[in-house]
């Protein structure tokens, strides 16, 4: 094989769970058959000053993650990734980023799902959930709204229901003696959907 | 009326305001000239990028209340003109969707003025901030002459509207949590 300088580096996207710290990723190009290293560097709107990435391990592989102290929001992050070996370097096209555009929050937690039991009416599920740990809404920073979809464990069709921002949710007149399943996800107000939960199984008690 | 539901009535006011914004910024992406964002003027050349405001939760938690509406409040009665313009030059811009951008620009406008209301309520019932920031003006009252440095320049002021409106909104539904004594948040 024919050594080369490396190829062109690709940003492939950023994320910010909670409007506080983010992270992004790239893809790296042809090594041209050498050992080759990257680097990310960012230049903030309004200041001239280049940095380099400031934490290249806590997101794992090809990734830089910007903890507190290093974002800002409102503010147009410059990124680039350069790629470089004993022949040569090779840049990615720039991305411009402001972090209120790429919030996607973490999925929701402690899903929990009880048949609740009240005298004389059919049992009903209530599902219950928290928010994800990180994305503090108890100050408002973050506004989340919630999704959870249902299906019964025989079937292949999910149902979904908006919660809004509640953070329980009840389905009434369950089938008598079946498996449910239920999933959680969130999304900021201004944002996307996380991922969904993992699943939480409820059986509903025989009661025809 | 108390505070909460005010404050409550104002987000959900900042809410629609912004997503609005996102709204018209899709419609313009539908059809865009391909050098476009690469001529539109940096963010830092915005009419409000002058005005201070929190750059992130810590520095947002530390303002007073008084002072956060105070900011809303400039950054919002600061696109009075350049909504008028925007309304204005919609139904002539260069885009084939530009009836939908003018109705929403128009929506824009009634949303921005509703809330300007609401946040003088507001003000009136917490009380003023002694670092009340005034309103910044836009310079120069046209978008440009040929079709794409309008089209351009409209995408550009929208652009920061949305960001501006998104700050709005973020500001106000901290204050909400505020008043709320977190019951809801
Ligand atoms: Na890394
Ligand atoms: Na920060
Ligand atoms: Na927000």
């Amino acid at each position: 094989t024919r050594l080369s300088p490396p190829g062109k580096p690709k940003l492939t996207g950023c994320r910010s769970p909670e409007k506080e710290t983010f992270t992004c990723w790239w893809e790296p190009g042809p090594d041209g058959g050498l050992p080759t290293s990257y680097s990310l560097y960012y230049r903030k709107e309004n200041s001239d000053t280049v940095h380099e990435c400031p934490d290249y391990h806590t997101a794992g592989k090809n990734s830089c993650f910007f903890n507190k102290n290093d974002t800002s929001i409102w503010v147009n992050y410059n990124i680039t990734v350069v790629a470089t070996n004993a022949l040569g370097r090779n840049v990615s096209d720039p991305v411009d980023v402001d972090v209120v555009y790429i919030v996607q929050p973490h999925m929701p937690e402690n899903v929990t799902v009880v048949v609740q039991e009240v005298d004389g009416n059919d049992p009903s599920l209530l599902v219950r959930w928290e928010p994800p740990r990180k994305a503090d809404t108890r100050s408002g920073w973050i506004t989340l709204v919630y999704e959870l979809r249902v299906k019964l464990e025989k079937e292949e069709k999910w149902e979904e229901h908006f919660a809004g921002q509640q953070k329980q949710f009840n389905i009434f007149s369950p089938h008598s003696g079946e498996v449910y399943m239920v999933q959680v996800r969130c999304k900021p107000d201004h944002g996307f959907w996380s991922e969904w939960s993992s699943t939480s199984y409820v059986t509903v008690p025989d009661y025809i | 009326v108390g505070l909460g539901d005010m404050l409550e009535r104002a987000s959900q006011l900042s809410d629609k305001l912004h997503s609005l914004s996102t709204s018209l910024t899709n419609d313009l992406d539908t059809h865009f000239p391909p050098m476009g964002k690469i001529l539109m003027p940096r963010p830092s050349m915005c009419h409000t990028a002058s005005l201070q405001t929190p750059h992130d939760k810590d520095q947002a938690l530390r303002v007073p209340e008084s002072e956060l509406l105070s900011i809303a409040r400039a950054l919002l009665l600061s696109w009075n003109d350049p909504l008028l313009l925007l309304a204005s030059e919609a139904p002539t811009l260069s885009h084939p969707q530009n009836g939908a951008i003018y109705s929403k620009t128009r929506e824009l406008q009634d949303q921005s003025n509703s809330l300007s209301s609401g946040l003088d309520r507001l003000i009136h019932k917490i009380g003023s901030s002694s670092k009340a920031l005034s309103p910044l003006p836009l310079q120069g009252g046209d978008l440009g002459s040929d079709k794409n440095s309008r089209l351009i320049n409209f995408y550009f002021l929208l652009s920061c509207f949305r960001r501006d409106s998104h700050k709005i909104d973020n500001f106000l539904k901290l204050l909400r949590c505020r008043a709320a004594k977190q019951d809801r948040c």
